[in-house]
This record gives structure tokens, sequence and C-alpha cells, in this order.
């Protein structure tokens, strides 16, 4: 078959510059398959786990109600906006996974065979389970290593231990699951639980309304008008409405709103890297048509017009394009499919099938064609716009500008005392400016983003540190119902080692508004003023003091739902249905707590009239700091053993590490995935280094044959190469490092507000700068060693042939 | 196609009127050409001869429409080439002369046929399939077909000046222009290529030379020189 010249000409020329055709393929492929990946990794996302979650019905409210039995849910159910309302109760146990005991929570179903809200899906076994069975949720009977069948064992808050038969695994994707919480999960029947000794009532309903499901509005109006016209009217106590899930509008799944708050992240990730990957084709290409032009003065001087210039480059670009974008198509699926796993083994779903919309098909078949092209254009237009006089006589004019960079000319004469070599890698270095700033950019932005992420790391480490404030002990123990504080706390004082203990007193109450209306709910904390295991970081106003009574120090968290609060003026709480107004003295920092209102103990104890009684004994073996995390393991041991013997408590014991590990595992799926972006485009920068290095040697062909002749060693040749390579690195190091405060900034707030909707106590990570700096100067060697040996091993020959 | 073997067509074949040409220089404007009045008939041997800097390489540029007059008149085979667009100058170029360099200026990446045929392909003056057996043919004629699948830098300096020439004939011009073709080349070589230009003279075609070399002016139908912008001799017979 015949083929034009022309485009034997074009593919010749790809086929000779393999390694820079590459080059340019590899940047078009990861900056569209990085699209591709998060694009596509989040529709299988949302389309898998908000699809099932939907599937299953979700309810839209929470209503915590004091004990019940069925009948009033009937009565709920009567009600014109309500769809259904399902009664449960949730007991927290221990289980036995073969060597140690796990928290478990057992959640009672009134009808496994008609579950309207929040379905289960059945994995093994019988759906059914009967009277001293349970059904396991999937992550946890794989978590404990138990089948179908098999025998859990279970210890109950009154110490006595049964085994349950795990009659059925099921799937629930309406909770926590295993994974993220560290609590496995079970459901039950009310006979069950009777069985194991509680009494049998239920003590929430999961309601879902029979219109305007997503109104937010609406949905929580609907909760107050059956806790005022059905609940409270039938004699129970409502402690609490809510919407499930962090932060989610109603109906959502419990983590949409982080997970689509980290997701937008990610895809912004995404579209920085396409811009990156545009720059390096810029570059690229702008080499390729400079070290060209000669050879368009040519072609023109024997009958081409610039048309068919033009027309040849452009198809150029298009064939890397395409390349470019039959790498990125399964490269962007590769990475889609990755994430999705990583999101489906941690948010417990099921991966679908790993497939492409025809919209981002046709968004990357775009992207991979437009961006190359739309990049091109200007350094074609620019590089057939030159006269062929200029083209085939002139060639050397650009090499001219070079000359006149005054400022950095003269800064570098000042730096005389530097080795030869080196100070002709620096004037290099300076050589082409607008190529350096495209590779400048490109690696500064990889950098700064790589940094952020440390960064990010950082800030939610020290974030932890900061909640660590407000759960200033080594072990606290809960005391269900309340015991007496000073027995509680001289018991736990009895302990050896132990030297503070601490009752506090736990209620819940509700903001009402100066016009009468009721606000959020809030958790009410009785505690000593000069209590030792709380260390709060005052954002506004004081801390309690010994005189106060009425006066209470709030958080952030409500101060940000209540925007009347304000430090001097006054809080109006309904108690008990008791209506106080207190004078809010302080503003404490957010503590991942909720909304809270502290007050003074004594004065707790009065509006409650659950005087001296404590709710939680929190403990330290030290005043002056916090014992490591097997001193707190044994403090908890000691503590439950103490407070069953004195029947004081049959709970499990909290340590503050095992609080945080939980916190740590979320986070470090997280940063996981961030650093693998941060991953792309370091490898983006790194491809944009080397193309640069690679331009510059080819440029500078004529004077590394000079430097050659006059005795330039092979090591010397390398290292003027190098030098350059890694002198690019380190200034874009530095750029990285400045520009790194304000992007890791944003990027720890992002991940912040998506992840616990609080700001972010930013802290900037030098550990992450250090290890770029590592990279950067490896990848300133890399990417300038195969450019070097091109230099080392140039001929005369090929040096005079350069022209 | 504009292609004529000169038959019905008047004599002359070039004409200059009055040609400037001024390049911009940091010290301002720098006359390289300061009125040149020539003309040159079909079929002939011109050489042009002259001091380095006397402007051979500007007058000839400017000639073949590498680059323009700043005024003055270009008339070849009645096209005012002083008055074409780049591109409209590239095309009559493409069909009507062939443009040999000093340093012979092949494409690196194509082997030596596709050097000739990619002329022929942008202005696509043979059938597709005709090209390569040209191209053949035109490296036969200059002695180097067996080099044909070979690139440009596997073979000798005067072997590349060989399939330049090649390719200023391969869309059949009438007319070749060449700016010290042999400047490059040992004398031996020198002579070689001076052989082929003088076969292409008895085939027809008329042929301007810029060179250094007086040897080679003396087997020129004619020979002009330059100095300082002007021609100095108007009408020098050769022998
Ligand atoms: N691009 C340019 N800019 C400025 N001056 C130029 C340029 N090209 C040529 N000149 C000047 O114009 C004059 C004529 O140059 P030209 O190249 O035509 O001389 P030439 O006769 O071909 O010399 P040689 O025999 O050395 O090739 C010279 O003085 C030269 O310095
Ligand atoms: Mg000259």
């Amino acid at each position: 078959m015949e083929i034009h010249a022309r485009w034997t000409k074009i593919l010749k020329d790809m086929w000779n510059n393999r390694s820079r055709s590459m080059l340019v393929i590899l940047s078009i492929a990861v900056g569209v398959a990085a699209v591709g990946m998060i694009t596509n990794g989040s529709r299988i996302l949302k389309r898998d786990l908000y699809g099932a979650h939907l599937a299953g019905n979700p309810s839209q409210l929470n209503i915590y109600v004091s004990p019940f039995q069925e009948e009033l849910v009937t009565a709920v159910e009567g009600a014109r906006e309500v769809e259904h309302a399902e009664p449960r109760r949730t007991v927290g146990a221990l289980v036995y996974d073969q060597k140690n005991w796990e928290d478990i929570r057992l959640t009672v179903i009134p009808d496994f065979d008609d579950i309207p809200v929040n379905q289960l899906t059945l994995e093994a076994g019988s759906p059914t389970p009967s009277i001293r069975e349970v059904l396991l949720e999937r992550q946890s009977a794989a978590g404990l290593g138990v089948e179908v069948g098999d025998e859990i064992v279970v210890e109950m808050s009154d110490e006595r231990r049964y085994a349950l038969t795990v009659s059925g695994i099921v799937h629930d994707l309406y909770n926590s699951p295993y994974a993220i919480s560290g609590e496995a999960s079970g459901f039950i029947k009310m006979e069950t639980l009777e069985w194991l000794g509680e009494t049998p009532y239920y003590t929430y309903m999961q309601v879902s309304v029979s219109e305007n499901q997503t109104d937010k509005e609406y949905v929580l109006a609907t909760g107050e008008m059956i806790r005022d016209r059905i609940i409270e009217p039938a004699g129970y106590r409502v402690s609490r409405t809510d919407i499930p899930g962090y932060g989610s509008e109603p109906g959502e799944h419990w983590a949409q709103k982080p997970i689509n708050g980290f997701l937008l992240i990610l895809q912004i990730m995404s579209v920085m890297a396409i811009f990156l990957s545009g720059g390096l084709v810029i570059n690229t290409v702008t080499a390729i048509l400079t070290q060209q032009i000669r050879q368009i003065g040519i072609m023109r001087s024997i009958g081409a017009v610039r048309s068919q210039i033009t027309q040849m480059y452009v198809v150029n670009i298009l064939v890397f394009a395409i390349l470019g974008l039959i790498l990125a198509i399964p490269l962007g699926l590769l990475g889609a499919w990755g994430i999705g796993l990583l999101a489906a083994t941690f948010m417990n779903f099921n991966l679908g099938p790993i497939d492409i919309s025809p919209g981002l098909l046709i968004l990357q078949v775009v992207l991979a064609i437009v961006m190359p092209v739309a990049a091109a254009l200007y350094p074609i237009m620019a590089g057939t716009e030159i006269s062929i006089y200029d083209a085939v006589y002139q060639h050397g004019l650009m090499s001219k500008n070079a000359e006149k960079h005054g400022l950095i000319n003269e800064l570098l004469h000042k730096l005389r005392r530097l080795s030869a070599p080196i100070l002709l890698s620096l004037r290099n270095t300076f050589r082409n400016k607008t190529r350096l700033a495209f590779t400048m950019v490109t690696l500064t932005l990889a950098g700064a983003m790589f940094i952020s992420v440390f960064s990010t790391r950082t800030s939610l480490t020290h974030q932890i540190s900061e909640v660590a404030r407000y759960v200033n002990y080594d072990a606290a123990i809960s005391t269900p119902g309340g015991v007496n504080k000073y027995t509680a706390e001289r018991e736990a004082l009895r302990i050896p080692g132990i030297e503070i203990a601490e009752g506090w007193a736990l209620g819940s109450a509700t903001v009402i508004h100066s016009d009468g209306v009721e606000g959020t709910d809030i958790e009410l904390v009785g505690l000593p003023y000069d209590a030792a295991t709380i260390d709060p970081d005052m954002i506004e106003g004081r801390w309690l003091t010994q005189d106060d009574d009425w006066q209470v120090v709030v958080n952030e968290d409500l101060l940000d739902e209540e925007s009347e609060i304000h430090v001097g003026g006054d809080l109006i709480l309904k108690i008990d249905g008791m209506e106080r107004t207190y004078q809010v003295v302080g503003v404490t920092s957010k503590h991942l707590s909720g909304e809270r209102a502290y007050i003074s103990y004594s004065t707790f104890g009065k509006i409650t009239g659950r005087q001296n009684e404590a709710d939680t004994i929190r403990v330290r073996a030290d005043a002056g700091k916090i014992s490591n995390a097997s001193t707190q393991d044994e403090l908890a041991d000691l503590l439950e053993e103490r407070f069953e013997n004195a029947q004081l408590s049959t709970s499990s014991a909290d340590t503050q590490h095992a609080i945080f590990s939980y916190f740590t595992s979320a986070f470090d799926i997280i940063l996981l995935i961030l650093i693998i972006m941060a991953a792309i485009l370091a490898i983006v920068g790194s491809l944009g280094l080397t193309g640069t290095m690679g331009i510059n040697v080819l440029e500078r062909t004529r004077e590394i044959g000079v430097l050659r002749a006059v005795g330039a060693s092979t090591n010397a040749v390398r290292q003027v190469v190098v030098t350059e390579g890694v002198v690019v690195g380190l200034i874009s190091w530095l750029l990285g490092a400045i520009l790194s405060a304000p992007t890791g900034f944003v990027l720890g707030s992002a991940v912040v507000n998506a992840l616990f909707q609080t700001d972010l106590a930013y802290k900037y990570s030098f550990i992450g700068l250090g290890i770029w700096l590592v990279i950067i100067i490896l990848i300133g060697v890399l990417a300038s060693l195969a450019p070097a040996r091109n230099a080392v091993l140039l001929t005369v020959r090929e040096v005079l042939d350069y022209e | 196609m504009t292609k004529n073997n000169g038959s019905k067509q008047t004599e002359q074949l070039i004409s200059l009127r009055d040609l400037h040409k001024d390049y911009h220089t940091a010290a301002g404007p720098f006359p390289a050409l300061k009125g040149i009045d020539l003309s040159v008939d079909r079929g002939e041997f011109l050489t042009v001869i002259g001091k380095s800097g006397a402007g051979k390489s500007t007058m000839i540029n400017v000639i073949t429409g590498i680059d323009s007059p700043t005024s003055g008149e270009i008339v070849i085979d009645g096209a005012p080439i002083h008055a074409m667009t780049e591109d409209q100058v590239a095309r009559w170029r493409g069909d009507n002369m062939g443009v040999v360099f000093q340093f012979f200026q092949l494409l690196p990446s194509l082997n030596l046929i596709e050097n000739i045929t990619l002329a022929m392909d942008f202005r696509n003056s043979y059938p597709l399939k005709e090209r390569k057996e040209r191209a053949l043919h035109l490296l036969e004629q200059v002695g180097i077909a067996e080099h044909a699948y070979k690139t440009p830098s596997k073979i000798s300096g005067g072997q590349q000046q060989r399939v330049a020439i090649a390719r200023a004939l391969a869309n059949d011009p009438q007319l070749i222009l060449a700016d010290e073709p042999t400047g490059n080349l040992d004398s031996r070589t020198a002579a070689g290529i001076l052989d082929l230009f003088e076969q292409l003279v008895d085939q027809g075609k008329t042929l301007l030379l810029v060179t250094h070399d007086e040897d080679i002016a003396s087997r020129a139908t004619r020979t002009i020189t330059i100095a300082n912008g002007r021609i100095v001799n108007g009408h020098v017979d050769g022998n």
C-alpha cells in the first residue's frame, strides 16, 4: 500500500523519537486516566452504595423514646404523615472472638419476615432467627470468623454469658460497619433479648414519612408532630429525634455527606492532573516544533503550504492523543476498580460491574483529543508562522533570546566560584524560560499537593490530639442508671496506681429560642469546675469557676447550630420538661462530641433531681500526664473488675487510645487515596522533567560536543545534565513548599469538613516537606539520567550533523 | 499544471527589475541588494559570483521567494513572485522551481526515496502509485539509486547533494536554483555535481547557480558578478 510521504515523515519522526513520543502519550494517558478513575470510581461507588441503600427503603428519622412496646408504633403508623415506623432496641454486649472480648451491638427486630425500612439482605442461612439465634452482619461474621451454624458467646452487662447460634448472615447498609466502628453487629428477636436477661421493651423507632421524604424541614417537623401528638400524650418521653447519619439529608446514606465531600476533593485533584498533563503536552510539542523549524522551512521550500504543515502536526498530535486514549481508558477502569474495591471493603457494600458510562467515555475521548490538540495549537501555529527564510537560515535565532536573561545571568556571575559544570548547568536551567516555567509549574503543583496530603494527615492527628484534651483520661467506665459519685470515686481510687477519679453526670436538654420555639437537642454535662480529666480549649470567654451555678460553657458545635447563643448572653434550656435560663460564660473548641453544654456538677444535681449521682467515672494514673496504651488497658481491666465486685457497674471500660484508634484507621484509608492522587501528580511532574531534560540535551547537542571536544569526561557531561535536573527539582521544591502552606490548608479543611463538618486546626507537615525533598531529588536524578546517557553517547559526527 | 517545456513561450524566463533588499539590523536597515536588474532566458546556465557578503545569497533567496524583496519586481515565467503571498509562492515554487541548498537540507527521518516523493506529495503532482517509481528514476539519474532506502545520515555529503538535486527535479520544474551547492564538498565530488548540472542544462532546464568558484563559473553559459549589492558586469560570455 502506498502512503503519502508526509504521513511517512510524521510516523518515522514519532518512531525515531520513541521516548519523547511515549512521554507525550503517557502525559495524555495519565491525565485522562486520572479523570476516568475518579469520575468512574465515584459513579460506581454512588451507584452501588447509594443504590443499594435506597433499594433497602431507608428510614428518614430516628425517634428515641423512653421504654415502649410495639403498640406505640402502631399508633404512630396510624398518622397519615407516617408511612412506616419500626421499633428497635439496641443493646451493647461483648462477644468472644476466640482471643478477646469485643464489642457487639445486638439489635432487636420485631418481625424478621416483614422489615419495612432499612432492610437487611440475607447472605447465608435463614432470614428469620428463632429464640437463642442471631443474624450476624456479614463484616462482623467475617471479623469474628464465624459461619452459619456456629455459636457465638456473648456476655451481657450483668456478666452472664450466653451462647447464640448464628442462624444467618445478613448485609446491613444502614449502620457503620465493623471495619469502621470496630463493633460487631447482630440482630435478634425480642424473645432472645428476654432470654439474655433483659426486660423486653423498645427504645427508639425508625420512621419513614409518607411524603416529602427528602425535605429535611418537613421530616423534622413530622418528628415533632409525632412526639407532641402521639408519643408524649401516650405517656412516653422523647429524648431525641434526629436524621440518621453524619449530617446526612433525610434518606441519604449515613456517610453520604463525607463520602461526597471526599469524592469532590478527588475530582478537583483529577482536574488538576489533566491541566498538568496539558502543560506537559504544550511543553513537548513546543520542543518538537522548535526542533523541526528548519525542517518546516525545507518542506515549505519544496512546495508545502502552511495548512499542509499545520495538518501534519495536528495529525501527529492526534495519533499521540489516540494512543494516549487507548492507554487511558483501561488504566482509568483499573483505577476505578481499585477505588471501588477499596470503598466497597471499607464501607461494606457490593461492587457491581466495573463498566464505563457512555458519558464518561465521551468525556475521556473529548479530553484526550481536545486537550492535547488545544494545548498544541498555539505552538503549531507559531511554528508554521515563521518565515521560510528564518526557518531555514536563522534557526539559531531562538537561542539568541536566551542570552538576554540579564538578572539571572548576573546572579550566576556572582556565583562564579561554583565549579564550571555546575555553573553551566545553572545557566542551562534558565535557558528556555517558558519550558522551564511549565516544568516548574507541574513539579511545584505536584509537590504542593504531596506536602498538602501530609499536612492534612498531620492536621488530622493534631485535630485528634486537640479532641483528646476533652477525653483527658486513661480510662473511664460508665455507670448506667447512675451511682453515688463519692462511693464510685472512692472505689476507683482504691485501685493501686490511680491518682485521680472523677464522677461526671450526663443528661440531655433542649435549647429553647427566645421566641419559645424548641431548637437543638444537646448533651448536658455536669462536672466539677476543676475537673482534671478535661483540658478545654477555650475559644471565647472562660471555663467554669467555683462560684458558677447557673453559668454554662457551650462548645462551638452548639454555636454553629444556634446563632442566638453568645458569650455573656442567656441560654434557655428545657431539662425534664422544665425551662430555665442560664448564662453563657465561655465557648470551647469543637471536639467531635456533638452539641454540648457544661455546667457545675451540683447545679446539674439540683435541676435533674439526681443529686450525688454519677453516670461515668473517669480516672487517671498520673495527674501530670496521660499513660501509655498498655497502662490504659490495665487500668481499664482493674476498673471493670473493681466496679463489678462493688456492684457499681458491669460495663466495660473505655480507654483514650481505643477511642482514637478507630478514627485513625478511617483516616488512613482516606490518606491512602490522597497519596495515590499525589503520586499521580508526582508521576506527571517527573514525566515533565524527563521531557524537559531530554529536550534541553537535544538543543544543546552542539554545546555538549564542544564540551567533549575540550576534554570533558563522560562523568563531567553526565554531571552537567544531572545537576540541571536536580536544580530544577530543588527550585520547584522551594516553590512547592511555599505553595503548600495555603493548599495544605485548603485540602485539610476540605477533608475535615467532609468528614466531620467541622473546622480544621491546621498544622503544616514538615515531615511531608522533607519526604518531598528526597523524592524530588530522586525525580531530578532519575529524570535526567536517560537524557544524560544520550548526551554521553553523542558522537562527534552526530554533533556536527546536528548543525 | 502550469508546467511547460518552453516551446511556445517567450525566450525570457526570469526578469528582475530594480530589486532592493534591506535587512533590519540593530544599527538600522542594511541594504544588501541595491537595485538589481537582470533577465535570464530559458535554457541558460547562469552563475553568480562575487565576494563573501556581496549579496549573492540574498538575491537567490529573493528569487526563490524564500525571502521577500524590500522593493522591485521579480517575474518568472510571467508570474509576479514579488506580489504573491508566502503560500502562493510555496505552491508556485513547488511546481516550477527546484531549490538546492549549500547544506543539502534533506529531512533526516525519511529515506532518499521519501525525501523526493515528499515534494510530489505536497504538490500532489504525480499519482500516488507512480511517485516512488519516479523518485527511483531520479535517483538513478543522479547516480545513487543503490542507496535509495538509506536515510541521509548514512550517505556522504556529495551523495546527499545528489539527492537534493533529485529532489529539486521531483516535480519536473523548468528552473533550478542553487546557492553554493558545492561549497561544502571537496573538489572531486564538486566536479561530479557540476557534471549533473550540465546534464540538466542539456535537458533544457534553466539553471541559476551561486558560487565562489570562478572555475565553475567558467563552465556556465553566462556569469554575472555581484559586488556590494549590485551587478557589476552585465554580460560576460562563457567559453
Ligand atoms: N539576516 C540578515 N540580517 C542582516 N544582514 C544580513 C542578513 N543576511 C545577510 N546579511 C548581510 O547582507 C549582506 C549580503 O549577504 P549575503 O548572504 O547575501 O552574501 P553572500 O554574497 O551570499 O556571501 P557569502 O559568499 O559569504 O555567502 C552581507 O553583508 C550580510 O552580512
Ligand atoms: Mg551566500
